[in-house]
């Protein structure tokens, strides 16, 4: 509709106009009077009115009039179209297709598409919605595939604030969603999928501890939802590698059912465990891979289990053994052999203590059991087979450790030679045993020493090295001589350079050779001097936890956030580097390496923080699965395992329909069905949202050419009636 | 007198027509793992039964894995190389003069700090002579813990032996008495005259009867005195877990 209107927009104040209006007027009043005096009063009256009408028009002019014309233009609302590509919209849906193809035809198909009623109607646009929005062509529909983010609803919301009046989703409700609605157009909803025909086992939660402890039971929570399969009964199985170590049935009874479970087992090896937890995909399943959850649990010793056979009683055993027994962290069983083979008994078996050595129990069945295996002194050959040897060689090969403390059977007078177990020692076999109990030496640190953990009594190096000068003298020293110097720790003896400590490894497990059954003195004779006995409690200490790869002795420790990582997050983790602040070589040379479940190293990075020798590790899982965090130092390295996951969001793929009505509303729109008069509803909320807007033209009177010629055809008139009444 | 040992290397000196000089070992010199230390004091009678070691080690090696020294060394409480004893022995039969403060320092540190005390009263009179001066001195050097008896289910009494009854070259008592901190006991203590019981002349004949029982308590002096050597050399090692069924099982328990 078209509107024209003539207003004024004055250039001037009113009132000057109005007072040029009034001079004007007195001058023509003024003009009259005097051509009255010349001609009739008709001609002065038209000069008058000629010159009153050119004033009238001038003046006017200030008035500043123009014409103002207004047009009304309707405008279509606009429709965005929103095709949700999530995983789960790739699933099956009603009549054969893929709920992304369901919500296609929905569109296309028919003998009157809703696609094209809706164009008429409105200003539609096509979009994609994954992990972010992307604008579409209609013949790219037809090659719309799902992708493998979920759709990102919220942001999509965000970015069509202001864009769209109305959006229409189709969707399966697996989307990602706020709580909180972001401001944009309403949302109506048709839904894809059909929750009734949806069929799935999902392990939907797994709360399992990142650290166990060996021995003790742990116990995994479990959460499984299922779709369909009603009145089945399926077994819930933990698996290590091939080995079941955990099963359970359930029953499901009604569909969608959730049920929860406890599954438990006892570890008895220390160590990572990589676990698998699954429920084996039935007949129809929507999603097979949901049955499946990788979990990796750490198990550490709740107690340092160790094995302590002695040769004989001695100062050196009882010493030793309360040195284990007053560490409230170490399990100590020990042997002491009373008698030996020679040694006559003579009382019945009733008046006796002694209990047989159970040898092939230890040796055979529960040396696995132990973390650690010590040797005092002892005469093997006459209590322990040979053929036990292979079977603690395994034992230290596995992991295990096993300390020889000195005496004159330390050896077994050479028996050791080209045996299983003579080959994990770190020394040279002759086949056979020096021992020399004499005069008494005093102890120095090697070079390796210096920087052992067993020996690291004192984090200041000069201080631990004075620590050791200063042990009393030993008495009795077991002659031998290394394989390798690095691995000589102690020296003593003749010219104080004779190997007496010997530490080495074999395979994962840790080897130690303490050449003397008098270490009790660095007990007792400090006690003599009137000072603490701290250091010989603290060898002892040492000695084991290094054995035993007791993280409280390991070089560093990685600590992991609390909540497990998810694929597509990058995640921080925490590095504490703990000689870093006495030592200067660690600085600068801390590395990280993150491998993934395939053993593929991925990108990762290190940030150093503070105090000295924090850093922050830094990775961003790209799949899920077990990935193998490995920090290196320069005098050793850690792993750890890290579980990924895909979020639970990811892995379920059941429609969702409630959701999808409750996004809807939450945006003031609504969900829509098949059998409902769809086009209408749409219409209903299409029209609050239709616009329309008026289009303003101003043009200057003054301006105009008429307005010219009206006022020279005024001045002409006038000058041509003058001349010819003789005035001019 | 002389040992068998240096009657037998005097012998064998003449017959090389060289005289082994017998080396008399110092504190200096090592210390093999087991040898009894025998405490010197002032007054009293600090050594009642000079012959009383080589039967009982004799016995000690013929019976168990110990690898022990025959002779005993001579120490008084001011020797700083006392703390290397494996097994302090003290014996007596009449009081003694008190310790010094110093000398009851080095015996309480000694005890405190994982040392081992076998004390003997062999005259075996309750409150009198040296059991008083033994029992005053205890109460001195520990005052916070008390000389009591050993109940049967101690370590002692099964470490080796499992012995119900302490035998003796007397029978004042059948059990042993001593202090024990937390779950050592540092001294043991018996009037029963053990060491009266184990000595032996230098032609292998008992010094001593023991009365009231004869040979029977004098072999039960021997199962106490190894039982009380063992156990001085491997704590409580037979409370461990592992041997209670089978020592349960012998005692009919």
């Amino acid at each position: 509709m078209n509107v024209k209107e003539i207003l004024i927009e004055p250039m001037i104040p009113l009132w000057l106009i109005y007072l040029l209006f009034s001079l004007g007027g007195a001058a023509v009043i003024l003009q009259y009077w005097l051509t009255r005096k010349r001609l009739v009063r008709s001609k002065a009256l038209t000069l008058a009115l000629l010159r009153l009408c050119t004033l009238s028009l001038l003046i006017s002019f200030l008035l500043n009039p123009f014409s103002l014309e207004r047009k009304e233009y309707k405008v279509l609302p606009s429709l965005a179209i929103l095709f949700d590509t999530s995983p789960s919209m790739g699933l099956p849906g009603r009549g054969g297709k893929s709920r992304l193809e369901e919500a296609r035809a929905f569109l296309f198909e028919g003998s009157n598409p809703l696609f094209n009623s809706l164009s008429e109607r409105f200003d539609v646009s096509l979009y994609g919605l994954g992990e972010s929005m992307r604008s579409l062509k209609e013949e790219e529909l037809t090659r719309l595939r799902v992708g493998k983010k979920k759709g990102d609803l919220g942001e999509a919301m965000r970015q069509l604030s202001g864009k769209a009046s109305l959006g229409l989703l189709l969707s399966d409700g697996n989307l990602k969603w706020d709580e909180t609605p972001p401001a944009g157009p309403s949302l109506l909803s048709l839904p894809s999928g059909d929750p009734k025909e949806y069929r799935d086992i999902l392990i939907k939660e797994v709360k399992a501890p990142h650290l166990a402890f060996r021995g003790r039971e742990v116990r995994i929570d479990v959460a499984i939802k299922t779709y369909g399969y009603r009145g089945m009964t399926l077994p819930v199985v933990l698996k290590e590698g091939s080995r079941i170590i955990a099963a359970r049935d359930i029953r499901v009874t009604e569909s969608p059912a959730e049920v929860t479970l406890t599954l438990s087992f006892t570890p008895e090896k220390v160590g990572q465990h990589n676990l698998d937890l699954s429920i084996p995909a039935q007949v129809g399943e929507s999603i097979s891979g949901n049955n499946r959850v990788d979990l990796s649990i750490k198990v550490v010793r709740d107690k340092i289990r160790v094995l302590m056979v002695s040769g004989s009683p001695s100062l050196n055993y009882r010493f030793m053994r309360m040195a284990l027994k007053n560490d409230p962290s170490i399990d100590l069983l020990s042997f002491v052999i009373l008698r030996t083979p020679s040694d006559i008994l003579n009382v019945p078996i009733q008046e006796q203590s002694l209990i047989p050595f159970p040898v092939d129990t230890l040796f055979s069945k529960e040396l696995n059991h132990f973390d650690l295996l010590i040797f005092d002194n002892l005469p093997c050959h006459f209590y322990i087979s040979t053929n036990y040897y292979g079977r603690m060689r395994e034992f230290i090969r596995e992991g295990g450790g096993l300390a020889m403390i000195g005496g004159p059977h330390l050896l077994d007078g050479g028996r050791y030679l080209g045996t299983p177990l003579g080959e994990t020692l770190p020394i040279k076999l002759t086949g056979k045993e020096g021992y020399r109990r004499d005069a008494s030496f005093g102890v120095r640190l090697s070079r390796a020493g210096r920087t052992h953990p067993v020996t690291q009594l004192s984090p200041d190096e000069n201080e631990n090295e004075n620590l050791w000068q200063d042990m009393p003298a030993l008495d009795g020293m077991n002659l031998l001589e290394p394989k390798v110097f690095k691995n000589v720790l102690l020296e003593g003896g003749e010219g104080g350079s004779r190997p007496l400590l010997f530490a080495d490894s074999y395979g994962k497990g840790r080897i130690l050779i303490l050449g003397t059954d008098f270490s009790w003195k660095w007990y007792m004779g400090m006690i003599s001097r009137g000072k603490s006995h701290w250091a010989y409690l603290r060898f002892i200490e040492r000695m084991v936890r290094w054995l035993t790869k007791d993280a409280s002795l390991e070089p560093l420790q990685i600590t992991f956030p609390e909540t497990s990582g998810e694929a597509g997050q990058e995640l921080e983790f925490r590095i504490r580097v703990k000689e870093a602040r006495s030592d200067p070589h660690f600085q600068g040379k801390v590395q990280l390496s993150v491998f993934d479940s395939e053993g593929v190293k991925i990108e990762s990075h290190l940030k150093a923080g503070q105090p000295t020798g924090e850093y922050l590790g830094f990775f961003t899982p790209r799949r899920e699965g077990i990935y193998r965090i490995k920090v290196e130092l320069p005098n050793g390295f850690q792993e750890e395992f890290l579980t990924i996951g895909r979020p639970i969001e990811e892995r379920e793929g059941a429609p969702d329909h409630k959701r999808l009505k409750e996004i809807s509303t939450a945006t003031g729109g609504n969900l829509f069905f098949r059998g409902e008069d769809l086009l209408k509803e749409i219409d209903a909320f299409g029209d609050r949202g239709k616009k329309s807007f008026v289009e303003e033209k101003r043009s200057p009177l003054w301006s105009l050419p008429y307005a010219l010629f009206g006022l020279l055809s005024l001045l002409g008139a006038e000058w041509y009636l003058r001349r010819r009444w003789g005035l001019i | 007198m002389i040992s068998r040992r240096e009657f037998l290397s005097f012998g064998l000196s003449l017959t090389a027509g060289f005289v082994l000089s017998n080396p008399k070992r110092s504190w200096g010199a090592p210390f093999p793992q087991f040898f009894f230390a025998q405490l010197k004091y002032r007054g009293g009678e600090w050594d009642p039964n000079p012959r009383f070691a080589e039967a009982i080690i004799e016995e000690l090696e013929l019976r168990t894995s110990i690898d022990a020294l025959k002779e005993r060394r001579i120490t008084p409480l001011s020797d700083p190389d006392l703390y290397y004893s494996p097994f302090l022995y003290i014996a007596g039969k009449y009081e003694f003069e008190p310790f010094t403060s110093q000398e009851r320092e080095i015996l309480r540190r000694f005890l405190t700090y994982g040392g081992f005390l076998f004390a003997e009263d062999t005259m075996g009179a309750k409150g009198f002579g040296f059991d008083r001066a033994f029992r005053a001195e205890m109460k001195q050097i520990l005052p916070d813990h008390e000389l009591k008896r050993l109940p049967l289910d101690h370590s002692v009494y099964r470490s080796f032996y499992l012995i119900e009854s302490v035998g003796g070259r007397q029978k004042v008592q059948s059990y042993l008495e001593g202090i024990t901190i937390d779950q050592w006991t540092p001294v043991i203590y018996s009037q029963n005259d053990l060491s009266g019981a184990w000595a032996r002349d230098r032609f292998g004949k008992w010094i001593h009867e023991c009365m009231p029982g004869g040979e029977a308590q004098r072999s039960s002096a021997f199962k106490a005195g190894i039982n009380i050597i063992v156990y001085s050399l491997t704590s409580d090692y037979k409370k461990d877990v592992i041997h209670h069924p089978f020592i349960k099982k012998r005692q009919n328990l």
